[in-house]
Formats: structure tokens, sequence, C-alpha cells
């Protein structure tokens, strides 16, 4: 990794990104990305599902509960999902988990949405160096629990 | 008869006018429908004592007439009672307890079809114990001795055993803390068209005022609940007062505009609200009590709410809410129940309410008003 790729340490804190990426789009995304050799910090963790329809607003708590600083919700964009409709689906749970974080207070660059494509790999680079970047500014969730870095 | 249709009614057996209040009514389409075999049982409050109550389900006409009366200070909600019980029943319901039937209905456990509801137009009502404490500090009246309690322009009024009435006004009540539980402040729906017919006094007015019950017809169901009583020879009914119908619209309209004016009291934006959630959530003993009595609710006892949650995670909030908050804010009809049977006093309505009302309103979404499927469920969003 090119030492411009990372944006300046914050006293060392590096934050961790849970990344839940769909099978066959923004996992591919995330692939591409790596071969077409785009630079990205390395704060993400992804979670590779069958669908963006899969992923149950409990996984996006249990992340936050369990330290994570901020979490990504990716999946094929609207229309070209593998299963018809499951990123439709995304949306509406996406709306709702929205609502709970914000009604809770944590703030909205801490959980966000992104429709990437397979051969999208640039995009999925950029999306995960804004979001390093964000997050470094905002520090560490106020959701941590204690001991976790 | 039909949807829409207005009538003023009163029951024609002397003793239930006697002792149930504005005539009776609705006391005696409940036992009308069960004397015609029209249900199979009937769901009414046994009365223990002013302040406690126990919801059963019936199917004995004299336990029914028995019931006659209302009880401000015993809040139930019968939603839970008849869920998943499969059973063709009739029974009285606030406009939450309504909301809570047609969520259930939502959810299969209930079938409107086999559920015939009386709906009660409803200003509020009261905890047990927070009422005897203002008995005693309020009133200077020693709970025991209340015979009786009636809610008449504003003003709460209990008259005690030796026939005395002491009156004291809601405004004045509710500014020391006490009177209507908070959920029942910011009510919005006073009377519950949703149910099948829609009863109350507003509306009764002249000769017949105390003595009569409005009612609204609804639906077709109410239309054959209320044929039935008056062919049974249980009920006599006539047309509404032009005066009356114009009298029960202006209550309705003062109500919600107080109700309308508690919301935005309650509910003032805040900042660091992840501290206020936390702070009031720190003494929670994790009993399931809240979930146990949501009318909304029809997991069961095998749920994500209580699976995913551990006592002992080392969490910041606890994962058992997190759910809670997700799954009602669509579906929470703020009908107060979670509030009332916390053991540690969380005040969960208002913390529920926090996350379902910008999502009910940006989705144009009322639970338990029509037969919406809730918008989580949805394939895809239309709003």
């Amino acid at each position: 990794m090119s030492a411009e790729a990372v944006a300046p340490n914050t006293n060392g804190w590096e934050p961790k990104i849970v990344a839940f990426c769909c099978n066959w789009c923004s996992y591919g995304g995330a692939d591409s990305a790596g071969m077409g050799r785009f630079q990205q910090p390395p704060s993400t963790r992804i979670i590779r599902v069958m669908c963006s329809g899969r992923i149950d607003p409990l996984h996006v708590f249990n992340a936050f509960l369990e330290g994570a600083d901020a979490v990504l919700v990716t999946g094929c964009h609207i229309g070209d999902c593998h299963y018809v409709n499951g990123n439709d689906k995304t949306k509406i749970k996406y709306k709702f988990l929205e609502n709970v974080a914000q009604e809770l207070g944590i703030e909205k660059e801490r959980l966000q949405l992104n429709w990437i494509s397979a051969s999208e790999g640039e995009r999925f680079a950029n999306f995960i160096r804004d979001v390093t970047a964000q997050i470094k500014k905002l520090g560490p969730s106020p959701l941590k629990p204690a001991g976790v870095v | 008869m039909q949807k829409g249709d207005m009538f003023v009614g009163w029951s024609t057996k002397e003793d239930i006018r006697k002792r149930g209040g504005s005539g009776g009514l609705v006391t005696s389409v409940l036992a009308a429908a069960l004397d015609k075999k029209l249900v199979d049982a009937v769901v009414v409050l046994r009365k223990i004592n002013e302040f406690e109550a126990v919801p059963v389900i019936t199917s004995d006409v004299n336990e029914v007439l028995k019931s006659a009366g209302s009880l401000h200070s015993v809040p139930s909600n019968f939603a839970k009672i008849i869920a998943n019980k499969n059973l063709k029943v009739a029974l009285p319901a606030k406009g939450c307890d309504t909301r809570g039937i047609i969520e259930q209905s939502k959810r299969n456990a209930v079938s409107l079809d086999n559920t015939f509801i009386i709906g009660l137009n409803c200003g509020g009502s009261m905890h047990p114990s927070v009422t005897r404490e203002m008995l005693e500090i309020m009133y200077k009246i020693k709970p025991e001795d209340v015979h009786g309690e009636e809610i008449e322009k504003g003003k709460l009024i209990f008259e005690t055993k030796d026939g005395k009435e002491h009156a004291i006004t809601i405004d004045e009540l509710e500014e020391k803390g006490y009177g209507r539980r908070e959920s029942c402040r910011y009510c919005m729906i006073k009377i519950p068209t949703n149910a099948d017919l829609a009863c109350g006094n507003w509306g009764v007015v002249g000769d017949l005022a105390g003595k009569a019950t409005f009612v609204e017809v609804n639906s077709e169901k109410g239309a054959k609940l209320l044929q039935n009583a008056i062919d049974a020879g249980y009920v006599q009914v006539e047309k509404p007062d032009e005066k009356g119908v114009a009298a029960r619209a202006k209550i309705k309209g003062a109500m919600e505009g107080l109700g309308k004016k508690w919301k935005d009291k309650v509910f003032v934006p805040m900042d660091n609200r992840l501290e206020y959630f936390r702070k009031e959530l720190e003494h929670c003993i994790d009993c399931g009590a809240c979930k146990t009595v949501c009318p909304t609710c029809s997991c069961g006892d095998v749920s994500k709410c209580t699976e995913y949650h551990l006592r002992g995670d080392a969490y910041k909030m606890s994962m058992y809410h997190l759910i809670r908050f997700l799954h009602l804010a669509d579906s929470c009809i703020g009908c107060g129940q979670c509030s009332d049977v916390c053991p540690v006093d969380i005040p969960l309505t208002r913390l529920y309410r926090r996350f379902a009302n910008p999502m009910q309103e940006q989705l144009k979404y009322e639970p338990g008003m029509d037969l919406r499927k809730p918008p989580y469920f949805e394939a895809k969003l239309e709003v």
C-alpha cells in the first residue's frame, strides 16, 4: 500500500469498518478493486452475504455493539439484483435502520448504503477511502464496548 | 341500517341502565350477541374493586350483565387476550385495543371476520397505583371509599360511598403528574372509527344526557351486531339530534388538539440522545414483560429480540431493546402497556414513540387504523 493512499493517522487509531457485501455485485466490486490495484485503506472487514436482502438489521446492530466504528451495507444496483428484488427489501430494512440509528444519536456517516456492481472496483475503493476519512474525523464509535480497540 | 349511520340508544333493562354508564348500551349489545348465538364468547372485565379487574373470556350472559359500568383506572388491552384462540368473539375496545386487534389480524393471530369490535370513545385511562396516590394526595379521600368515577367537562369526579362528589380539573391533575397515563395524553385516536361500532356519551344532548349512548356504525359487521341487539329486544335506538352530532365532532376536535399539544410537549428534540436512551434503559432487568403485553407483537416465546440477547453481553445498548425499537418503528400503536407493566418504571412507550413518530409520519402509515400491510413487510417501498 502506498503512503498517500492512507489518510494521516490520528494518534495511531485506525477505524474498524464492517462492510456487508453481496456475493454477486459488491463482493465482486471489492475483488475488482484489488485486481485493478485501486488503493484503499486496510480499515474494512468484509462480510460476504449471498444477497444484500439477507442483511438483517440484527447483523448491523451486532456489528456496532461488538465495536465497529462504521457499518456499510452494499449490494447490486436497484433492478440488477441476482434474486430479482432482494435489494428492494434491503432498501426497506435500511430505511428503518437509518431511522433507529438517527434517533439513537449515531452519526449518519457511521451507517451507509451504497449500490456497487461487480465492475465498479474503483467506486468501491473510493467509497472505502471516503468512509475511512469521515470516520477518522469522527473518532471511535460511542457504542464501542470498553476494552475493544 | 348501514355503514355511516348514527344512533342514540340505551338498554331496555332497568338494572343495566342503572349500573352501566350512559344507558348501558354496550353491555346490552354484548349480552344480545351472546344470547342470540351471534358469537361464542365475549371478553369483559371482571371487577374486583374500583382499581382492579381481570379480563375474562366468557360465554355466560350473566357474567356479561354483571360487568356493566366503566372503569377508568384499569388500563387493559384485549388484543393479546383473543390472539391465537380462534374464537368467534365480541368485545368492547378502546381505540388502542382496536388498533391492537387489527395489527394482530395482519399477523394472522386474529380473524377479523370472527371478531366483533365495539369501539368505545376514550379520552384516556389512568394507572391504578397512580390513581390511588392521587386520591390520597389531591382529593384527600381514601381509595377504599371510592364508589364510582366519571369524567365530565374536563373534570375528574370521584364519588365516595357516603354519596359526596369530589371534582378536580384534569389539567390541574396532570400538571402535578397525576391524571391520565402519559400515552393517553398524546393519543390522537379518540373515536375508534376503525372498530365495527363506535360508542360513547359524546353527542348525547338534552334530556338523554347521561342516560344514553351515541353509536356510529362503522362497518356491516357493526350493523349486524346492533340490529341483532335491537331485534332481540335488548336495546332501543333513535335518530340522534343534529346538535348532538355537532357536539360530538367538537369534543373530538378539542381532544385531538389537546393530544397534539401534549405530543409537542413530550417529544422535544434533544442532543446526546444515546446517553438519554442508555440512562433510561440502564435499570432494565430483562424480564420481557414489555414484549409479553405488547398488543402488536406476535412473535411468541422464540423471537429475534430475545434469542439474540444475552444478559452477559457487555454491550452499551441492549440488543433486545434495539430490535424492539426497530420492529415497533412501524407498528407501535402507543397504547402505553409497556410503561404500565415495567417493574423498574422505564418510560418505554415514550422511548418507542421516539422511533415510531418520525417513521410513521414519513411512511404515512397509521398502524391498526386500516388493513394496509406494515411497511416493513412490503416487497417494495411505496412511499
